[in-house]
């Protein structure tokens, strides 16, 4: 019999607020941190919003430990779990690649110019003078999660997952593979994500992906691209009993293409039924969509949805934190996790923001406005990523 | 591992070109791999790099290249080897795969593009980076950042569907990635995978921070590859069976790290010197061995693809009956341990 997966503990570090009560706060009400770019200069980008974290330079050594340790201390202390030996904690973190500071990249391609053209010779150079501005940290996806297990003091397993936008959710289900393996029996695990800067800015600018618009509104007829957000989200699960219970998960690939989803929902389908299998369930009365508010990509998911629920789907209630937070990549699926966490813990539905005309071909039971609250047994979370993976994880009040 | 899960095919692109048989005979030959000196890019520095690959045998076609970072180049190779050599053709959409990926490392041809539009009176102006630089840059450039990529290109381009991952890896990313294919594979997730993992030590960015870090002066040689076990529950007639998979980050509990008693072949992937000690000290004070190699002399060290060329190198060379032990030391510090029996348990 596989061991049980309880979320002890949760916390969060975002644009709304540094701890995951003024951060649910601000999302139950209808906030949005969706703001015009403020950290640099973005005229003339392809969308110039986003939901940035200010009170973080963007010069700080790595933004993505200044959003993932409180995060993770806050959720530690949430858990309350000290006394577990340090061989049996895990650490499971999803990121991506970090970046220095823009002015550093920027000197460091004008050491390395030659005819137009980029010297190799020059460019090692280059980077190895600057050295210090290069700190490990700074460019290592696995920096965080070693940092953080540096913090804690943990001994066991310590995984990073790179799975672009569902990175933080697979490193969820990585954490409840290990614990329901024995391989530890407390796990860190969650997301971060700090992308807001003009390198990431102009890359996602490039595929098209992003609002012009500049405002982020996920199932809405008028969509036109993702915010970039920015934060991290983690959780301390284990085998001891808690409210909530991480009952299934699922992960599936597209297979069909690099950005784009399946337009059958193929692939998110399937992660879907493998999650509710997974938890032995038919349904649940909450899911918090992926949602990122691109024309394509909600109306896959509310065709998926519509596949795997059937005629339950009107009873189910949908919603979207990346409406309030935009997309904050490898941190999304841990955000949603968290929101997902929190109907089934105390009732309260997260809202779509900026959801008001809500798109008929994707018809849903949408949450808009401010929270509701409700009664849930079992809340779905999607994360969905570049590249075609798909994760789905339900949670269920425990018995 | 109360069970054993069965390996039916393998794929692998190193120096020594396309393809794992024969690759661990040549090692223990200690025939020199096609090592090059880095003379544009990297004055005075060995390598071992993969060659150009024949058109026959490259990833994808040429359009869906442009999109890969040669990472995800490698990896798409070695993953369509593997699936070729499993006869893994049917219900691709169920097969799971698991890669350890390193950073993706882009063209940097690009960035002096980007910034001989973004320059206004001498200085860079992010207004005009926003007007002008960033039409300038190729607008693929985005399609190669991602590390996933690694894993999703190959699994696109052949059609993989599954449950899957992808794992940062210094090294032990790799070996997390082939341990959670065996647990998928055991908990019934699917009935079949691919893992295993693909990278380079010779982007620019790499090998700064490698020297940067110190391992380039303590003997560590850039290399490159890709290497991919086919897996499944079982199998009448298995290449070998994973006995075991381990992996302990720096720091860890070596003592924790599954060792069999005896083994007919110990396979080492060290990073350079120190971790060659290491490993070495490692093997000796928990097995008797008949036989040792160490890939990296000829391969160096390919980051997240250095384990899983090692495990190819190893099927080569295992016999009927025999049991393999594989050890590898990434400069992330952590320990991959994996176990392989050809023969049966």
């Amino acid at each position: 019999m596989r061991r049980p997966v309880f979320v002890n503990g949760v916390g969060a570090f975002t644009a709304l607020g540094a701890t995951w009560p003024q951060t649910c706060a601000a999302l139950a009400d209808g906030a949005s941190a969706v703001q015009p770019v403020r950290v640099f200069d973005a005229t003339g980008f392809p969308s110039s919003h986003a939901a940035a974290i200010d009170r973080v330079p963007p010069g700080a050594p790595d933004r993505r430990l200044s959003f993932a340790l409180p995060a993770a201390r806050e959720a530690w202390d949430a858990a309350g779990l000290k006394s577990t030996p340090a061989e049996r904690i895990g650490v499971f973190v999803g990121a991506e690649t970090g970046r220095p500071d823009f002015e550093t990249l920027v000197a460091l391609a004008r050491a390395s110019a030659r005819d137009q053209g980029l010297d190799e010779s020059r460019l090692i150079k280059a980077l190895q003078a600057r050295a210090s501005a290069l700190a490990p940290g700074e460019v290592s996806p696995a920096a965080v999660a070693f940092r953080l297990a540096a913090e804690f003091g943990t001994r066991g397993p310590c995984a990073t997952v790179s799975l672009a936008c569902a990175s933080g959710a697979a490193a969820i289900i990585e954490a409840a593979r290990s614990l329901r393996a024995g391989e530890c029996d407390v796990a860190l695990c969650g997301g971060v994500g700090a992308d807001v800067d003009p390198l990431l800015l102009a890359a996602f600018g490039l595929l098209g992906a992003l609002s012009a618009s500049g405002v982020s509104r996920p199932f809405d007829h008028r969509r036109d691209g993702f915010v970039l957000g920015e934060g991290a989200a983690m959780a301390v699960l284990s085998c001891r009993p808690a409210a909530v219970e991480l009952e299934g998960v699922g992960r599936t690939l597209d297979a069909h293409h690099i950005t784009a989803p399946a337009p059958d929902g193929g692939g998110a389908i399937r992660a879907m039924r493998l999650a509710l299998a997974d938890a032995g369930r038919h349904s649940v009365e909450v899911v918090q969509a992926h949602g990122t508010s691109t024309p394509l990509n909600d109306a896959v998911e509310a065709r998926a949805l519509q596949a795997v629920f059937g005629e339950r789907l009107g009873t189910v209630r949908v919603s979207s934190v990346k409406g309030a937070l935009g997309h904050t990549i490898a941190a999304a699926g841990a955000l949603g996790f968290l929101a997902g966490a929190e109907a089934v813990a105390r009732g309260t539905v997260l809202p779509t923001a900026g959801l008001e005309q809500p798109d008929p071909d994707c018809s849903l039971s949408h949450v808009m406005g401010r929270a509701v609250t409700m009664r849930v047994d079992a809340a779905l979370v999607n994360a969905f990523a570049f590249g075609g993976a798909n994760c789905s994880l339900v949670l269920a009040r425990a018995a | 591992m109360s069970d054993a899960v069965a390996i039916v095919g393998a794929g692998a692109v190193s120096a020594y070109g396309v393809g794992w048989r024969g690759l661990g005979k040549s090692l223990v030959k200690l025939a020199v791999a096609p090592s090059v000196e880095l003379a544009a890019s990297h004055p005075g520095v060995l390598c071992s790099s993969v060659s150009e690959v024949p058109s026959r045998l490259d990833a994808g076609d040429a359009r869906a290249r442009k999109l890969m970072s040669r990472a995800a180049r490698l990896g798409a190779i070695a993953m369509r080897e593997a699936l070729v050599d499993a006869g893994f053709h049917d219900r691709r959409e169920e097969i799971g795969a698991w890669m350890g990926v390193g950073a993706s490392g882009v063209a940097m041809q690009d960035v002096p593009c980007i910034l001989a539009e973004s320059v206004r009176e001498g200085a860079l102006s992010l207004e005009k980076l926003g007007e002008r630089g960033i039409a300038a840059c190729n607008p693929l450039f985005t399609f190669q950042t991602l590390n996933n990529f690694s894993l999703c290109h190959g699994a696109i381009l052949e059609g993989l569907g599954g449950p899957n991952g992808a794992f940062f890896s210094r090294g032990a990313g790799t070996v997390t990635a082939l341990a959670e294919a065996v647990h998928s594979l055991l908990e019934g997730d699917c009935d079949r995978a691919v893992a295993g993992g693909a990278d380079t030590a010779l982007h620019p960015i790499t090998w700064a921070e490698l020297v940067r870090d110190g391992f380039a002066n303590r003997g560590l040689m850039p290399g490159e590859g890709a290497a991919v076990l086919a897996l499944c529950r079982r199998s009448e007639r298995p290449l070998a069976l994973l006995r075991s998979v381990a992996a302990v980050p720096e720091g860890g509990d070596i003592a924790s790290l599954t060792l069999p008693s005896h083994a007919d072949l110990v396979v080492l992937a060290p990073w350079g010197a120190p971790a060659r000690a290491l490993l070495s000290d490692l093997a000796a004070s928990r097995c008797s061995a008949c036989r040792t190699i160490d890939v990296s002399l000829t391969l160096g060290d390919s980051l997240a693809a250095a384990p899983p060329l090692a495990w190819v190198a190893a099927l080569d060379l295992l016999k009927s009956g025999e049991t393999a032990l594989v050890l590898s030391a990434g400069v992330d510090g952590c320990i991959g341990s994996v176990v392989l029996r050809q023969g049966g348990p």
